[in-house]
């Protein structure tokens, strides 16, 4: 008899959160891992919904229009403890755009009103007219986006769009050097952020869809978590990686 | 008028009859932006004695102003009208100069005209209309406007300029209930069901937060998209009280839909339940000018080329269905569409991401694709400059033996020698217009569109 694998996903806040396509990172890992005989079980946690952290083997967080992201700034604290003892556990997540901006500290919109995020993570990002700018003042950062992780030598392809400025904090590196676009802030060169086994990005695209490679190494991570006795980075190396 | 919009009128007119000469298709805007170069007031002369209508919304506007022109024709006055494509401030100014003997001479001229979501508050601000119609606001372009509240915010900019004018808004669309206007407003929606359900609208939803407690709207039922019958789970922010409405949905299929406006039967040569949408905004415009429903009717039962964007051609015997796609609920709503067809179709879907497409092509995983499953889908064929973003999108959502054909020439010759007698090509914008380019080459079309 064939062993049956299974990982629970939590999408946070996704009726919310949903503007540019990130239902599409769940897609992506569903592909990858249907095809090494893993079932994925999606659940959508949503305004007044408790997080448990010890029932997911992964967490999307994705990003949104400022209207909405206010309203899940304001019910976020309720799960701050148990989102924070799940990434501090190792617990894989993706956050895109603005549910990266969340992790951290707080973040300023476009007409200047300050958000509080749960700093669950170090960072914290201000706005377009951030008197600190010394490139790209003023300017949404709109278009085409590649990045090169220094690390593994992966290149990342996607779509930026965003006016918010981050800027990394303690203990958390870059998802990548931008080669082409602008990245956190059009400032450092930095694009999105990797702490433990959380992997931040503004990359629209969705991220996962565009980049197989990525795909792949958070589903191992997640794999490896709660199944560590499997090779599953072989597993998957057998199937193709879209990655364009 | 001024000297100087007698210049600017002068330079704009003589500008629209060279262009006219030298160029065989209509519709450019040089002689309006030369025009509003003199004078951007111009518009404030030449719509002198003209009473407007303002249609806007993110989609459906084309064909919704083309089904009011139509109906608005029954009340025998002078109507006019701008071509689609022409909806911002220079392509109106053009369409007033090129109409100008019409507004001076006609009958109580009646410009039925379709604006670009952004330019709403300058045109209502020179030309003062008497109703705006409200289509619906859907995420669409967000790398052009940002969110649909940005949008949201264009419109009601521009209302608020004429507070004397009348609002007859898409009532099931909650975003036109948000903020109380100084206006009149009247709603159109669907009262086709007696549901008292209480459900929630799929997550790839945008636009379900009640405004009065920013919770998750609840629905007694769904048109479609975040269309319906909305309630807020402290009732205080509701679907409006409808003054049109549709009372019963009879048939739907891919090429026709029946239905009843307040009991009387209304038959319309195209598919898709939002195009009842844009026959209702017709209907309540029309209502509004005291025409009877049964005029309406059979004006809406009588052209089908009006609805011209969803547009069936013939290659070698083989019936081909073009539409357009370029947002999720768009998409979602030709998908619906093909799900009524009870015959076996190929898919051809193209993806650009020029300009005039949105250049993020994100939104395709917001589609539900998943969905041509339950169609007699056969075959899907792929295309575009960003085929490899669909190639992947329709491989997620579990399509298998999926062709990729880049060269349009080839694409219309695997049309012409299939199997297969029912082709869709959906596609966005500009991949559109090279499929037409390339059809109208070929004999296949007529005009480029």
């Amino acid at each position: 008899m064939l062993k049956k694998y299974k990982l629970n996903f939590a999408h946070l806040y996704g009726d919310l959160m949903n503007t540019y396509g990130d239902w599409g990172n769940i897609l992506a890992l569903k592909y990858y891992a249907s095809k090494i005989g893993v079932d994925i079980n999606s659940e959508l946690i949503s305004l007044g919904d408790e997080f448990n952290s010890n029932k997911y083997d992964f967490v999307l967080f994705g990003g949104g229009q400022d209207y909405e992201e206010t309203i899940v700034a304001k019910d976020l604290p309720n799960k701050a403890k148990a989102l924070i003892k799940y990434i501090e556990n190792n617990g894989p997540l993706l956050a895109v755009c603005g549910g990266f901006q969340l992790l951290g500290h707080y973040m300023v919109m476009a007409d200047g009103t300050k958000v509080n995020g749960i700093s669950a993570m170090d960072h914290y990002t201000e706005n377009l007219h951030f008197k600190g700018l010394i490139k790209n003042k003023e300017k949404r950062l709109i278009g085409n986006i590649t990045i090169k992780n220094p690390v593994t030598g992966e290149e990342y392809h996607g779509f930026e769009n965003h006016q918010g400025r981050t800027f990394l904090g303690k203990n958390e590196i870059p998802l990548g050097q931008v080669l082409e676009g602008f990245g956190n802030n059009g400032e450092d060169i930095s694009e999105g952020v990797i702490y433990k086994n959380v992997f931040g990005s503004y990359f629209h695209g969705p991220i996962l869809t565009r980049n197989g490679n990525l795909a792949k190494r958070i589903l191992t991570t997640a794999l490896n978590k709660k199944y560590p006795k499997e090779d599953w980075e072989s597993k998957l190396k057998s199937i193709p990686t879209e990655s364009f | 008028m001024s000297i100087r919009s007698k210049i600017a009128f002068l330079a704009g007119s003589t500008a629209l009859k060279l262009t006219k000469k030298f160029k065989k298709t209509g519709g450019t805007s040089y002689p309006g932006k030369l025009a509003y170069k003199i004078d951007p007031n111009i518009l404030k002369d030449l719509s002198k004695n003209m009473e407007t209508i303002i249609v806007t919304g993110t989609n459906g506007k084309t064909l919704t102003t083309a089904l009011s022109v139509r109906v608005l024709q029954e009340t025998g006055r002078t109507i006019i009208t701008n071509p689609s494509g022409s909806n911002m401030v220079q392509g109106i100014i053009s369409t007033l100069l090129e109409h100008h003997k019409e507004i001076k001479h006609g009958s109580n001229p009646l410009a039925v005209l379709e604006v670009d979501e952004a330019n709403v508050a300058k045109i209502a601000q020179l030309l003062k209309p008497k109703y705006f119609i409200l289509t619906n606001i859907f995420r669409d372009q967000l790398d052009r406007y940002g969110e649909i509240y940005t949008t949201y915010d264009k419109i009601t900019d521009g209302i608020k300029l004429v507070p004397n004018a009348t609002v007859l808004a898409n009532g099931d669309s909650p975003i036109f209930s948000r903020i109380n206007f100084p206006n009149s407003i009247k709603y159109f929606g669907f009262n086709h069901s007696n549901s008292k359900s209480k459900i929630k609208a799929p997550n790839n939803t945008d636009g379900i937060l009640s405004p009065s407690d920013d919770s998750v709207l609840y629905y007694n039922f769904i048109t479609y998209a975040n269309l319906g019958k909305f309630f807020s789970i402290t009732d205080d922010f509701k679907r409006p009280e409808l003054k049109y409405f549709v009372t019963k949905v009879s048939k739907l299929k891919p090429t026709f839909s029946d239905f009843l406006i307040d009991k009387e039967k209304f038959h319309i040569p195209i598919g898709g339940l939002y195009n009842i949408y844009n026959a209702l905004a017709a209907y309540s415009i029309g209502k509004e000018y005291g025409i009877e429903s049964s005029k309406i009717g059979s004006v809406l039962n009588k052209d089908s080329r009006i609805f011209g964007r969803q547009e069936v051609i013939n290659i070698n015997g083989k019936q081909v269905t073009i539409v357009l796609i370029k947002n999720p609920v768009g998409t979602n709503s030709v998908i619906d569409m093909m799900s009524t067809d009870d015959k076996p179709f190929d898919l051809i879907t193209l993806l650009n991401a020029n300009y005039a497409d949105g250049i993020d092509t994100s939104w395709i995983f917001d589609a539900e694709f998943e969905k041509l499953h339950k169609t007699k889908l056969k075959q899907i064929i792929i295309g575009g400059q960003r085929y490899k973003d669909l190639d992947v999108r329709l491989k997620f959502a579990g399509f298998k033996n999926t062709i990729i054909e880049k060269d349009f020439e080839q694409l219309i010759d695997l049309i012409s020698n299939s199997k297969t007698k029912h082709f869709y090509i959906a596609a966005t914008y500009t991949a559109m217009l090279d499929i037409r380019k390339v059809l109208n080459q070929k004999g296949f079309v007529k005009e480029s569109f």
